[in-house]
């Protein structure tokens, strides 16, 4: 949470999220640029497919969904949970939740929010009739009430700690009920309303979408008419965009070029610590993966200082197990994993590992620099004498090895901390059932349980320290870093980015200097 | 016209059948390639919705059953929904197709305005030092690689010197590095076959005779050279033409211009199956066409043609 | 338009021009420049088998400290590289001598694939006509109507990026060139009277296309195989720079071209390298096709 704070006192100051790391930005631009400005231009890495936020969590959508769209609740920049279109909420004995709603809010073409509308959404995502993508999302809940049109009162199966985290993230976009049911699915999707800051104009698939702001919005108008999202989806066009001035903000901003937009006199770069860890998931029922003292030898031959400084150029930080920095009971006295090649190669005497193939399946561009952390870990490997591979898959097949749980060995995955606990990351991903269930431990197993449904903080506190120390033998995931997501700014656009994916221009995170 | 009825309508029915084994040929290798469920779910959905998905989009029903509802829907003009966008995937193409084309007939202008001239000129100042210049720089256009010559044009004139947008699509100066990019081989192409197109009229002896009787020499290429080299031209061009989205879906990809090539590599990617074919049947369509009225003109322009 | 892979495609055979004074000049000339382009050829084949000995560093050792290093006769690390370090540090003169394995093994062996299954179809549709002649034609037409490239990524998804899988893609995209050109030399060939009298005199189908037919359709078989050489590698290159290539750390031209896009404006020299080497490889072969058609096969001239 240090680092948290600290942003929040540095709010203001060009460059703030770099935290220190490119110190030449922080002098190189004591005051800031202006602009007239009335059009915020922001380049992605790839364009959107669809504007129904319950038919799609993939990063590029939600960059925008979340913005055309509000949830109930709303976490905000520092990581913490605010309030969104519910402005209270309080939990009634184990399993009910109790939501007060905005008053006066209005969707898009007019009609008012009411608690039928909250209602309606939460319950299409899981309605089997309504097929929606984000079925399990919001799946702990058992029924949902509307007493009145500004209360929603929300049971849950078991006791759910983390229901109003939950609503913040995909899945708890806010649909309208009266004009979904009036025009359709389809027609919805094609002309989405909702009640974000920012409302659809057009848009021409793989070109650009125009957005224009909401003057009504209950957060207060944004400081721009106009938001046009472009899709650049090579790296080096979008920075020359950014450069030459034609867009002010570009996403997935790759580590190399970081210097460059700093160095430059009208940008800046803007990070934020990536609420969660990029690892090699790993097929521990494959062996030799399935010995656990191999997967500690792996971890020990990686030089991680050497990946975050040269290949990252400091835009990161050596990960000390499975929970992020900046989420709930993270341990700051866990050193960072280590890199020790002499004794990742006793380790593997010890395992009586005997040269067997390992493969890191990677796929290019899914994370950044993912291919290229791939075949620097690979050279590390095989410099402590184990054999190593890598393959290149696309991205599609992995994600029908993700499904089919096939892959022959190792592969990236980005754990987000979608409820910024362990529980939205470790326990969503590596729990029984999980999509990387490669591996059981039955303490690891009864912890992680018992902690999903304590509202006890203090207790789960203690067993996420024991599932770390678990974690550590066994080593289901081998992190690697925790990135900072980066993004190129014009200097006269002050805004701060959320540490996960979620892309929010709101009041109190953008503006434009004026002159 | 005897025979020509005939060899017309064999064309066409080859050609016909050459579509649909286009399209059986993509139905067949997009089921292989994998299924595009798992990309629209989130990482940690279930097993049974991964099923509840497939049978929602008919991907659960046997092989047969699908290529039988696939080619019935193509018959009728329907090309499914795209699983991606979820919409008409031939909603989809359409909304691309302007942009590729805006690029094809930017670049195909483009082609044809400076290649043409070059070729005139080059033929009429034989072995001189502007006929080895641009025929030289032509070869070298003909055998440049695509993509490479995309990123050669993004460093030197975009990112060196700045002159044009790296990418994407905007107003005209968007449009100029793309178009030269995809239009390069056919410049190439079609400023060599003009130069001997040109080259085989002047040695004609009606030129001589022209020339004979003190026409000016620009007159004399103007009035009848241009003429008579038209046709081998304006087929070459077509023929080039047609094979309009092979080039695009590079030229496309290096430029990220909105266009159906890109479409199509992205939909290939995205296994929305509904949308590749939707492309590729357009593109072969398209491709028929043109051979086909390619083979008309000849047809009609040549008459020796149609006894072969 | 645009592709850079041109669809050879000559439509039937000409008649043989006269033979004058300066066509035979020509000739001449050609011959040199064909000898020439098939030195260039052989050159490229012995930098590819004596790689270990010319390479001046290992190509996939990797060396973070040093990555995105300045073409320079020697490093900050006092180690020289004549064209820079890539993003993992690892010498680009050393990748480009090992990259020509994989441009040379994948074209040739395309060109062998492609010669082989287009060889046999040319003969066997110009030969036997009807409707094996009708059916072997209409997927060819099938095939030219169908933009490769997609084909080929689609094959690729299918199969998974190797290099048995790269040498069928790109074999397969070629055949219809040499079966179109066999096939209409074959027809010119078999309207000859000296087939006819063979057959008369009781030659099997097998006896003549051996003896006779094949023999005399070499040059133009060549000719085809030296231009489809080109643009077998260039097929290549582009498959691999779309990152559908050989699998790393094996380097290959058109994925180094791949990995440089993203230094192309800091680091040059990653992607500007291989691309020219590519580029004058794709210009003198095809070259050479074109030279050896003129002395070979003034029939094929396609001008």
């Amino acid at each position: 949470m240090i680092e948290l704070t600290r942003r929040e006192v540095l709010k203001g100051m060009a460059g703030l999220g770099a935290a220190g790391a490119l110190p030449h930005i922080l002098s190189g631009s004591a005051q800031a640029q202006t602009t007239k400005k009335r059009e915020l231009v922001v380049a992605q890495g790839g364009d959107i497919s669809k504007f129904d936020p319950h038919f799609s969590t993939s990063s590029n959508d939600i960059r925008v969904s979340f913005n055309i769209f509000d949830n109930l609740t709303s976490r905000h920049p520092n990581g913490k949970l605010y309030p969104g279109l519910a402005t209270e909420w309080k939990l009634e004995g184990q399993t009910t939740y109790r939501f007060k709603l905005r008053p006066g809010v209005k969707w898009h073409n007019g009609d008012p929010f009411t608690s039928a509308d909250a209602k309606f959404s939460i319950e299409r995502t899981y309605d089997a009739a309504a097929k929606t993508m984000v079925a399990t999302a919001l799946s702990t809940i058992d029924r949902i009430e509307a007493p009145d049109p500004l209360t929603l009162v929300i049971h849950t199966k078991k006791p759910d700690p983390l229901l109003p985290a939950r609503l913040a993230f995909y899945g708890g976009q806010v649909v309208p009920k009266k004009y979904l049911e009036a025009v359709g699915n389809d027609a919805f999707n094609a002309k989405p309303v909702g009640t974000g800051p920012v409302r659809f104009v057009s848009w021409v698939k793989d070109d650009k979408l125009v957005l224009e702001a909401n003057p009504a919005y209950w957060g207060g108008k944004i400081d721009a008419d106009r938001v046009v999202v472009r899709s650049i989806p090579e790296a080096a066009p979008r920075i020359a965009a950014l450069l030459k001035g034609e867009v002010d903000v570009i996403t997935q901003l790759p580590p190399d070029h970081g210097e460059r937009v700093a160095g430059n006199s009208a940008t800046k770069v803007q990070g934020a610590l990536y609420a969660g860890l990029y690892v090699l998931a790993v097929n521990s029922k494959r062996p030799p993966l399935d010995n656990p003292l191999v997967k500690q030898a792996l971890s020990l031959a990686i030089d991680r200082d050497a990946i975050v400084k040269e290949l990252w150029r400091g835009r990161g930080i050596v990960p000390s197990g499975p929970i992020a920095k900046g989420d709930n009971h993270f341990d700051p006295s866990l050193p960072p994993l280590a890199y020790n090649p002499t004794e990742a190669r006793e380790r593997l005497k010890k395992a009586g590992y005997k040269n067997e193939e390992v493969f890191i399946e990677t796929t290019v561009a899914y994370v950044s620099n993912d291919k290229t952390m791939a075949e620097a870990i690979v050279a590390m490997w095989r410099d402590a004498g184990i054999n190593a591979k890598v393959e290149v898959i696309e991205y599609s097949v992995r994600a029908q090895k993700n499904r089919e749980k096939s892959f022959k060995g190792m592969f990236w995955s980005d754990p987000t901390s979608t409820l910024g606990d362990p529980d939205g990351m470790m326990w969503r991903l590596l729990g029984p059932g999980g999509p990387q269930d490669y591996w059981r431990q039955p303490r690891f197993d009864e912890l992680g349980n018992a902690a999903r449904f304590s509202v006890d903080e203090k207790f789960r506190g203690g067993a996420y320290r024991e599932m770390t120390k678990i974690f550590l033998e066994n080593f289901p995931w081998i992190p690697v870093i925790q990135p900072y997501e980066d993004y190129g700014v014009q200097k006269y656009v002050e805004w701060t980015p959320n540490p996960n994916q979620q892309f929010e221009i709101r009041r109190f995170n953008f503006k434009f200097h004026r002159a | 016209m005897r025979g020509f009825l005939p060899f017309l309508g064999h064309r066409l029915f080859r050609a016909l059948i050459a579509l649909w084994l286009v399209s059986t040929v993509v139905f067949v290798v997009m089921r292989l390639s994998g299924d595009p469920v798992p990309l629209l779910l989130p990482p940690d959905a279930p097993h049974s919705e991964i099923l509840r998905v497939r049978a929602e989009l008919g991907l659960d029903r046997p092989l047969p059953t699908q290529y039988g509802v696939f080619l019935g829907n193509v018959a009728r003009g329907d090309f499914g929904r795209s699983i991606h966008f979820r919409e008409p995937a031939f909603r989809v193409v359409l909304g691309y197709l302007p942009a590729t084309f805006e690029l094809g007939l930017t670049a195909f202008g483009l082609a044809v305005v400076i290649a043409v001239p070059i070729g005139l000129l080059s033929a009429m100042r034989r072995n001189s030092f502007l006929d080895h210049a641009s025929m030289g720089l032509a070869l070298v256009g003909q055998s440049a690689p695509t993509f490479f010559l995309g990123i050669l044009f993004i460093l030197l004139l975009s990112l060196k010197a700045g002159l044009f947008p790296t990418s994407g699509r905007g107003d005209w100066t968007h449009l100029v590095l793309p178009a030269l990019t995809l239009g390069a081989f056919s410049m190439a192409s079609i400023a060599r076959l003009t130069r001997s197109a040109i080259l085989e009229v002047l040695r004609a002896d009606y030129i001589r005779t022209a020339r004979a009787k003190g026409l000016s020499e620009l007159l004399v290429v103007a009035k009848h050279t241009l003429k008579n080299a038209a046709i081998p031209i304006v087929t070459i061009t077509g023929l080039q033409f047609g094979t309009l989205l092979g080039g695009a879906v590079v030229t496309e990809t290096v430029f990220s211009w909105p266009g159906i090539g890109r479409l199509a590599i992205q939909s290939i990617y995205n296994r929305d199956y509904p949308v590749v074919q939707c492309t590729v049947f357009l593109s072969a369509a398209m491709f028929v066409v043109i051979n086909f009225l390619v083979d008309v003109s000849y047809g009609l322009l040549d008459p020796r043609i149609r006894s072969h | 338009m645009g592709s850079s892979i041109p669809v050879f495609a000559p439509t039937d055979a000409r008649p043989l021009p006269a033979v004058s004074a300066r066509s035979f000049a020509r000739g001449r000339r050609a011959a040199w420049l064909a000898l020439a382009g098939m030195v260039f050829v052989v050159l490229l084949g012995v930098v590819a088998v004596a790689a270990p000995a010319l390479a001046p560093y290992d190509p996939v050792r990797q060396s973070l400290r040093t990555r995105l290093a300045a073409p320079a006769l020697t490093g900050p690390d006092g180690q020289g590289h004549l064209l820079g370090t890539d993003h993992l540090g690892r010498d680009v003169l050393s990748r480009l001598i090992y990259g020509s394995r994989v441009s040379l093994v994948v074209g040739f062996a395309a060109v062998v694939m492609g010669g082989l299954v287009g060889g046999t179809l040319g003969l066997l549709a110009g030969f036997r006509g009807g409707w094996v002649d009708n059916v072997i034609m209409t997927i060819a037409d099938a095939q030219l109507a169908f933009p490769f490239i997609l084909l080929a990524i689609g094959i690729i998804a299918v199969l998974g990026p190797s290099f048995p899988t790269l040498i069928v893609v790109v074999g397969l995209s070629g055949w219809v060139a040499y079966a179109r050109v066999l096939r209409s030399q074959v027809l010119v060939l078999r309207s000859r009277e000296f087939v006819d009298a063979i057959r008369g005199l009781g030659g099997s189908a097998g006896r003549i296309l051996l003896r006779h037919v094949v023999p005399n359709v070499m040059s133009s078989f060549v000719v085809i195989a030296t231009l489809e050489l080109a643009r077998a590698i260039v097929l290549e290159a582009t498959l691999s720079f779309l990152g559908l290539g050989i699998q790393p750390p094996t380097p290959s031209w058109g994925g180094m071209i791949h990995e440089g896009r993203e230094y192309l404006d800091t680091a040059w020299w990653i992607s500007t390298t291989p691309g020219i080497i590519l580029m004058v490889t794709s210009f003198v072969v095809s070259r050479t096709g074109d030279w050896l058609r003129d002395i070979l096969d003034p029939t094929l001239r396609g001008e």
